[in-house]
C-alpha cells in the first residue's frame, strides 16, 4: 500500500518530475553550469538595449532603388547607356552579357516620410509611415551575387562554406529566456535558398540549431500528444521519470542523465507552451485588423509577424521570418511589377509589428532587422527591360528598435544606386553591429572547432557605431 | 618549418615496450601496462570490472551498433570458459553488421552524402556504391593502407581482374563525393579545396585547407604545399553530378568491360537515331498537313501529329538520358600539369607555378618532371607510407576514440599545433607500431583494445576521483549516449522491425526528369526500415531523424559526434508516430511470448537493457499496468493500451539510450 501510494504520487495528476533532478543539476557545483544546460541564460559581454532579435528576410533580392534608396539621377538618366565593368557581368545570365546597359528608373514614386523625412517609395507605404522607427543602411554589400551563396552570407557570414547561422550564434551567446520553447525559431513557409543551412548550428552544439516552423496546423514537429488523454500521458511520463530516477541514483547522479530527465520536463511544457504560443485565436479583433490577418488564417506574412511578436513576448531569443522561399519571390528578372504583390504581403504586417511592439513597450528591447540577400541592378540590358538583375555591390537593409537610431539613414550608394559611395557596410559589419546591439563583442563570441576559434564575423567586421542610439 | 618539425605529431613514431606496473596481474593486453603505469604515477586506482551484462551490451553496440539478444546475453553470462569474452568479440567482428557500424564511422569522416551539395543539391544515384564499398572494406578487414590507396587512386592501381578494377574505381568515390557549389559546373576550385581539406583531415589529421589563401598560421604548411597538392587534383577529372543550367550528369566512369560498353552503346545510339528520325518524320507530317486546306478532319490530324511529336520527343529524351551500362561516381586521370599558386586563394590572381608534390613537413616528395598522369597514385603512396608519422597514428586514434568515447588525442581531425596533445603518447605510438606491424589490420586493433582490462572497466565510479575527474587516465569507462543510427536501429531491432538487407540504390527520380534549380532544389525522404547507414542523406537538408539526434554533418568532416539533449528529442520519443509504431510492434512481440505481465516485464528488460528487472522494478511495472488499465476502463478506452504505454516508458528510459 505504501509503495502503491508512492507510485500514485509519482504518476499522479501534475507531472511529477522530481525536484531531485533540479537539485542535482544545481548542486553539482564542480561543473560549469553553462556546460550542463547550454541554453541557460547568459549575461552579455556588456549592458545592451536589445534582448532579442526579429529578423525579417525577404527572399530573392529586393530592389533597393525601387524601395528604400532614392536616386533622382536614376530617374533623369533613365534610358541612358551605362558601360558595366567586366567583373560585374558575371551576375548576368550568359545570354545577357552585353557590356552596355541602360539605366532604369524606379517603378514606384518616392516621398519624404513623417518627421524624419526619409525618402521611401510607395512600394512600402505602411512601413514608410513608420519611417521614424527605421534605421536604413543604404550601403550594404555582400560577397556573392548568386542567391544560394548570398543568402548563406547574410545568414552565416560565409558565402561558400557551411558555418553556424547567426541565430545559432546568438543562442550560443545568450541562451534562452524560456526553457519551454526553442531559443532560435524560424518561420518559413517554403524551403529557402541553401535550404536548412540557413538555420543550422553547424559546429555549435545542436541545441542552438534553429527550429523551423512551417505555418499551418502543426508548426513544431511532434508537439501534439499521441496519447490524447492528458492524465494518461502524465502517468506514462511519470513512470518513465520514476525509472529514470532509479537509474540516475544508481549511476552516480550523472548530470547528462539528469539533463535528459529534465528535457522530458521541458518537452512536456512545450506541448502546452508551443501550441499556446502559436494560437492567435485569443488575439483581439483590433490586433487581427492591425496585421491584416483574417481570423483563423495561418497564411501570409501577417500570421508570421503576429507569431513573431508572440514568440518574442514568450522569451524566444532569435526569431527569423522568411517571407517566401526559393521560388515565387523577389527575384524580379522578368518584371519589377512582381515586387508589388510581394510587398503587399509584407508591408502592413511589418508596420503592424513595429506598432504592436511599441504599444507593448517591447520595441525598445527588440531588434527588428529587415534584410534581403542583395539588391537589384539600377540598369538592364535594353531600354525597355522590365526587370532587374542581381546586385550585391550595393543594396539596402534596415534595423529598428532595440538600440538603433530611428528615422536615420546610414551610408550612401552612388548617384544611380550602383556602387557604395560612402560608409560601406559589409555583411560582417552588419553582423558585428547586430551582436553589439545585443551586448556581444563579436570578436569575443568564439567557438573552438577543428583547432581554431571561429566567429560569426570570421576575422572581419566593424561595429557601425553611427547607428547606435 | 624547422620549428614546426619539433611538434610531437611530425616526429617519427617512437618504439617503446610496455612499462612496468604496480600489479602484474592486472593487465590483460599491452594496452593495460600503459594505462596502469600512468594511473600508478598519479596515484589513481582503476574501478572494478563491468559486469558481464554491461560488457556484452557495450561490446555489441560498440562493434555492430545493435543490442545483444537475450540469448546472446545469457550464453555469455553462463560461459565460464576463460575465452568467453574473446569469443563474443570475434563473433561480433565476423558479423556483417560490423561493417555497417564501423563503415559509418568512416563515412562521418569523409562527409558522405547521396547528393552533391550544389545550390540545387543534385542527387548522386551512384554514391551508394562507394558507401557499400566502405562497408565491405571494413567487413573484409581490408588493410588500411590499401584502403587509402584505393580511395585516392583506385583507378590507377594494378588489378588482377576487371571486377577488381571496377571495385577500385568505385573506391575513388571518396574523391568524387567532394562538395559541389553553385550552379552549372560550379567553381571547381572550391570542390578541389573541399577534396584537399577533407583528405588532410581524414588521413593526416591536418587542416591543410587553411593554406589555400596564405601559409598556414599555426602548422608548418606553406601555401606552396597546398598548390603542390592542388595540381594533382587539377589533373583529375571529377564527375559532374548535374547542376542548374547543366542538369545532366557527365564524366561518370563506366564499370563494365569496354566490350560491354561498346556492345550496349551500339543499339543505344541506333535507338536514339531511330527516335530522332521518328521525331523528324512526325514534324514533316505536321508540316505537310499544315499546307492542306482548313477542315475539321485536318484540324484533328494536325492535333494528332502534334501529340505524336511530343510523345516521340519525350521517348527520345528518356532514352538519351538513360545510359545503358553501369556507371560509378568516380574520378579519372586527366592530363597531368602543375598549377600556379593562387594569391590569397583567388583563382584569378595567379602566382608562381608549383611542382606537384607532397607536404614538406611529411617529406616533400615531388613528382618526376615528366609525370604524364595526375600523380594521385604517388600521393596515395606518400600518405599510406608506414614512415609517414601521421597516417597510422591518426587512424589508431580514431579506433581508440570509438571504443573509449574519446581519442587519446581528443581532436581526431587535428594533430597540428592547435589540436590537443595525446594523453598517452607512448601508448599511441605503441598502438601505431602494432597497427603497422599487423599489416594495417583494423580488426587486430579492435581485439587488442577490447580485450584490454581498461576497456572492460565499469563506468560506475563509487567516488568520482578528485585526482582525475575527467577520466583522462582511463580509470573507468565513459558512459555514452547512443548515436542517432544506434537509437533508430535499436528501436527497429528490438521491435522485430529491422530490415537487415544491405541497402542498394535509392529510388531517385530518373535522370531524364531532372531539372532541379536553386529555386527548386532536389529534396526527398525515402522511408524504409533498413539500417540507418543506408538512409538517403542530403547535403542541403539533413535527414530529420539523424539531424535530431546529432548525426554527422554531410557537408564537412565530422571527427566527433557531439550529443545534445534537447526537448525536441524528447518530443520525438513522446509523440512521433515512428516511436509509437515501434512500441506497438515491441508489445506485439512480448504478447506473443507470454500472457503473464511479470514475465513480459522480464523479457522486456532483457531485450532492452540486457538484464532482468529487479523485483522492485517488476512491482513498479505491474502496479503501473493495474493503474493504467483501471484508468483506461474508467475513460472507456481499450485496456490493451496499457502495455504499449509501459513499453514507451521503457523505450524512452535513459537505460535504453545510454551505454554503460
Amino acid at each position: 500500500m505504501h509503495r502503491r501510494t508512492a507510485i500514485r504520487s509519482l504518476a499522479g495528476s501534475s507531472l511529477l518530475l522530481p525536484g531531485i533532478v533540479s537539485e542535482l543539476l544545481a548542486a553539482d557545483a564542480k561543473r560549469d553550469v553553462a556546460n550542463d544546460d547550454p541554453l541557460a541564460p547568459k549575461p552579455p559581454h556588456f549592458p545592451a538595449k536589445a534582448k532579442r532579435v526579429i529578423f525579417l528576410h525577404m527572399s530573392g533580392g529586393v530592389s533597393h532603388v525601387d524601395s528604400f534608396d532614392y536616386k533622382p539621377r536614376l530617374i533623369t538618366d533613365h534610358g541612358q547607356p551605362y558601360e558595366v565593368p567586366k567583373k560585374m557581368l558575371e551576375a548576368f545570365a550568359l545570354s545577357n552579357r552585353s557590356a552596355v546597359k541602360f539605366f532604369k528608373k524606379p517603378d514606384w514614386e518616392f516621398k519624404q516620410r513623417v518627421q524624419s523625412g526619409l525618402w521611401i517609395s510607395e512600394l512600402f507605404p505602411k512601413t514608410a509611415a513608420r519611417a521614424d522607427d527605421l534605421c536604413l543602411i543604404r550601403s550594404m554589400y555582400n560577397d556573392h551575387a548568386d542567391h544560394a551563396q548570398a543568402t548563406l552570407g547574410i545568414h552565416t557570414g560565409s558565402v561558400s562554406f557551411t558555418r553556424p547561422s547567426m541565430g545559432s550564434w546568438v543562442s550560443y551567446g545568450l541562451g534562452t529566456l524560456n526553457a519551454n520553447l526553442p531559443s532560435f525559431m524560424v518561420i518559413a513557409p517554403a524551403l529557402p535558398y541553401a535550404g536548412g543551412q540557413l538555420w543550422s548550428a553547424d559546429f555549435l552544439p545542436g541545441c542552438h540549431q534553429g527550429t523551423r516552423v512551417v505555418p499551418g496546423p502543426e508548426p513544431v514537429p511532434d508537439i501534439q500528444p499521441l496519447v490524447k488523454d492528458a492524465q494518461l500521458q502524465e502517468m506514462e511520463l511519470g513512470l518513465g521519470a520514476a525509472f529514470n530516477r532509479r537509474h540516475l541514483l544508481a549511476h552516480g547522479s550523472d548530470p547528462q542523465l539528469a539533463a535528459r530527465i529534465k528535457s522530458f520536463e521541458t518537452a512536456y511544457g512545450m506541448q502546452a507552451a508551443a501550441p499556446e504560443a502559436f494560437d492567435v485565436s485569443k488575439e483581439t479583433d483590433d490586433t487581427h485588423k492591425l496585421y491584416g490577418l483574417p481570423r483563423g488564417s495561418t497564411k501570409g506574412f501577417a500570421w508570421q509577424c503576429l507569431i513573431a511578436r508572440r514568440l518574442a513576448e514568450r522569451g524566444v531569443r532569435f526569431i527569423e521570418l522568411i517571407d517566401t522561399g526559393a521560388s515565387d519571390n523577389w527575384d524580379a528578372h522578368g518584371d519589377m511589377a512582381t515586387h508589388g504583390p510581394l510587398a503587399k504581403n509584407v508591408d502592413q504586417p511589418i508596420a503592424a509589428l513595429l506598432i504592436d511592439l511599441e504599444q507593448r513597450g517591447m520595441l525598445k528591447d527588440t531588434l527588428v532587422v529587415w534584410a534581403t540577400e542583395f539588391g537589384r541592378t539600377p540598369f538592364n540590358t535594353s531600354k525597355d527591360s522590365k526587370g532587374r538583375e542581381h546586385h550585391a555591390q550595393a543594396f539596402t537593409c534596415w534595423m529598428a528598435g532595440g538600440g538603433v537610431k530611428g528615422g536615420y539613414s546610414y551610408g550612401e550608394s552612388d548617384d544611380h544606386g550602383n556602387a557604395v559611395a560612402a560608409d560601406g557596410v559589409h555583411v560582417h559589419d552588419f553582423h558585428a553591429t547586430m551582436l553589439h546591439l545585443l551586448g556581444i563583442d563579436h570578436t569575443r563570441l568564439t567557438f573552438r572547432h577543428s583547432g581554431r576559434d571561429y566567429r560569426l564575423t570570421d576575422v572581419h567586421g566593424n561595429v557601425v557605431k553611427d547607428i547606435l542610439a | 618549418m624547422e620549428k614546426g618539425r619539433k611538434h610531437w605529431a611530425f616526429q617519427p613514431v617512437k618504439v617503446s615496450s610496455p612499462p612496468k606496473v604496480s600489479d602484474d596481474s592486472w593487465p590483460r593486453t599491452e594496452v593495460d601496462y600503459f594505462t596502469l603505469a600512468r594511473m600508478d604515477k598519479a596515484g589513481v586506482v582503476p574501478v572494478n570490472d563491468a559486469d558481464r551484462r554491461t560488457l556484452i551490451r557495450r561490446a555489441s553496440f560498440d562493434l555492430i551498433g545493435l543490442p545483444p539478444t537475450p540469448d546472446e546475453v545469457e550464453a555469455f553470462v553462463n560461459d565460464s570458459a576463460p575465452k568467453a569474452f574473446e569469443r563474443v568479440v570475434d563473433r561480433l567482428l565476423a558479423s556483417p553488421q560490423y561493417g555497417e557500424r564501423w563503415g559509418r564511422h568512416w563515412l562521418d569522416v569523409v562527409r558522405y552524402a547521396d547528393t552533391c551539395g550544389n545550390a540545387s543539391d543534385y542527387p548522386v544515384p551512384q554514391a551508394y556504391k562507394y558507401r557499400n564499398y566502405v562497408i565491405k572494406a571494413f567487413n573484409a578487414d581490408l588493410p588500411f593502407d590499401q584502403f587509402i590507396r584505393e580511395q585516392i587512386a583506385g583507378d590507377l592501381l594494378p588489378a588482377t581482374s576487371d571486377q577488381e578494377r571496377f571495385d577500385h574505381t568505385v573506391a575513388t568515390g571518396y574523391l568524387a563525393i567532394s562538395r559541389r557549389f553553385g550552379g552549372g559546373k560550379g567553381p571547381v576550385n572550391l570542390t578541389i579545396d573541399d577534396a584537399i581539406d577533407n583528405m588532410g583531415r581524414s588521413f593526416l589529421g591536418m587542416s591543410v585547407g587553411c593554406a589555400r589563401c596564405h601559409d598556414h598560421k599555426f602548422d608548418p604548411v606553406p601555401q606552396a604545399d597546398y598548390y603542390a597538392l592542388y595540381g594533382i587534383f587539377c589533373s583529375t577529372t571529377f564527375p559532374h553530378p548535374g547542376g542548374e543550367g547543366l542538369n545532366r550528369p557527365a564524366d561518370l566512369v563506366p564499370i563494365v568491360a569496354k566490350a560491354e560498353v561498346e556492345a550496349a552503346t551500339k543499339p543505344w545510339s541506333e535507338q536514339i537515331a531511330a527516335l530522332a528520325a521518328e521525331v523528324k518524320q512526325f514534324e514533316a507530317t505536321k508540316a505537310e498537313l499544315a499546307k492542306e486546306p482548313d477542315s475539321p478532319e485536318n484540324k484533328d490530324s494536325v492535333a494528332q501529329a502534334t501529340k505524336n511529336i511530343a510523345k516521340a520527343k519525350a521517348t527520345l529524351k528518356q532514352v538519351t538520358d538513360t545510359v545503358p551500362y553501369e556507371l560509378a561516381y568516380a574520378v579519372a586521370d586527366a592530363k597531368g600539369a602543375n598549377t600556379r599558386l593562387q594569391v590569397r586563394g583567388d583563382p584569378e590572381r595567379l602566382g608562381e607555378e608549383v611542382p606537384r608534390g607532397f607536404l614538406q613537413i611529411l617529406g616533400g616528395q615531388k613528382l618526376p618532371k615528366d609525370t604524364a598522369g595526375s600523380g594521385r597514385l604517388e600521393l596515395a603512396n606518400w600518405i599510406a607510407d608506414s614512415g609517414n608519422p601521421l597516417t597510422a597514428r591518426v587512424m589508431v586514434n580514431r579506433l581508440w576514440q570509438h571504443h573509449f568515447g574519446r581519442g587519446l588525442v581528443s581532436t581526431p581531425n587535428d594533430f597540428g599545433t592547435r589540436g590537443q596533445v595525446p594523453t598517452h603518447p607512448e601508448l599511441l605510438d605503441y598502438l601505431t607500431q602494432r597497427f603497422i606491424q599487423s599489416g594495417w589490420l583494423i580488426k587486430t586493433m579492435h581485439r587488442l583494445m577490447l580485450l584490454s582490462h581498461t576497456w572492460q572497466l565499469s563506468s560506475l565510479a563509487p567516488d568520482a576521483s578528485a585526482k582525475d575527474p575527467n577520466n583522462t587516465l582511463w580509470w573507468r569507462a565513459e558512459r555514452r549516449r547512443l548515436d542517432a543510427e544506434s537509437i533508430r536501429d535499436a528501436l527497429l531491432f528490438v521491435s522485430g522491425d529491422l530490415d537487415s538487407t544491405p541497402g542498394s540504390a535509392h529510388p531517385f527520380p530518373p535522370v531524364h526528369t531532372w531539372g532541379f534549380t536553386q529555386h527548386n532544389q532536389f529534396f526527398a525522404l525515402y522511408d524504409n526500415h533498413q539500417r540507418s547507414v543506408y538512409q538517403m542523406q542530403q547535403r542541403l537538408r539533413k535527414h530529420p531523424f539523424l539531424a535530431l539526434f546529432d548525426g554527422a554533418d554531410t557537408n564537412s568532416s565530422t571527427a566527433t559526434r557531439e550529443p545534445s539533449t534537447t526537448p525536441l528529442q524528447s518530443l520525438f520519443m513522446m509523440n512521433d508516430k515512428f516511436a509509437h509504431e515501434e512500441a506497438a510492434k515491441f508489445t506485439t512481440r512480448l504478447t506473443a511470448m507470454t500472457n503473464d505481465d511479470a514475465q513480459r516485464v522480464d523479457r522486456a528488460f532483457l531485450m532492452l537493457y540486457a538484464r532482468p528487472p529487479q523485483p522492485e522494478e517488476v512491482r513498479m511495472s505491474t502496479d503501473y499496468l493495474a493503474q493504467i488499465r483501471s484508468q483506461l476502463a474508467v475513460k472507456k478506452l481499450p485496456t490493451d493500451q496499457a502495455w504499449p504505454s509501459l513499453v514507451r516508458a521503457l523505450l524512452s528510459a535513459n537505460e535504453f539510450l545510454y551505454l554503460d
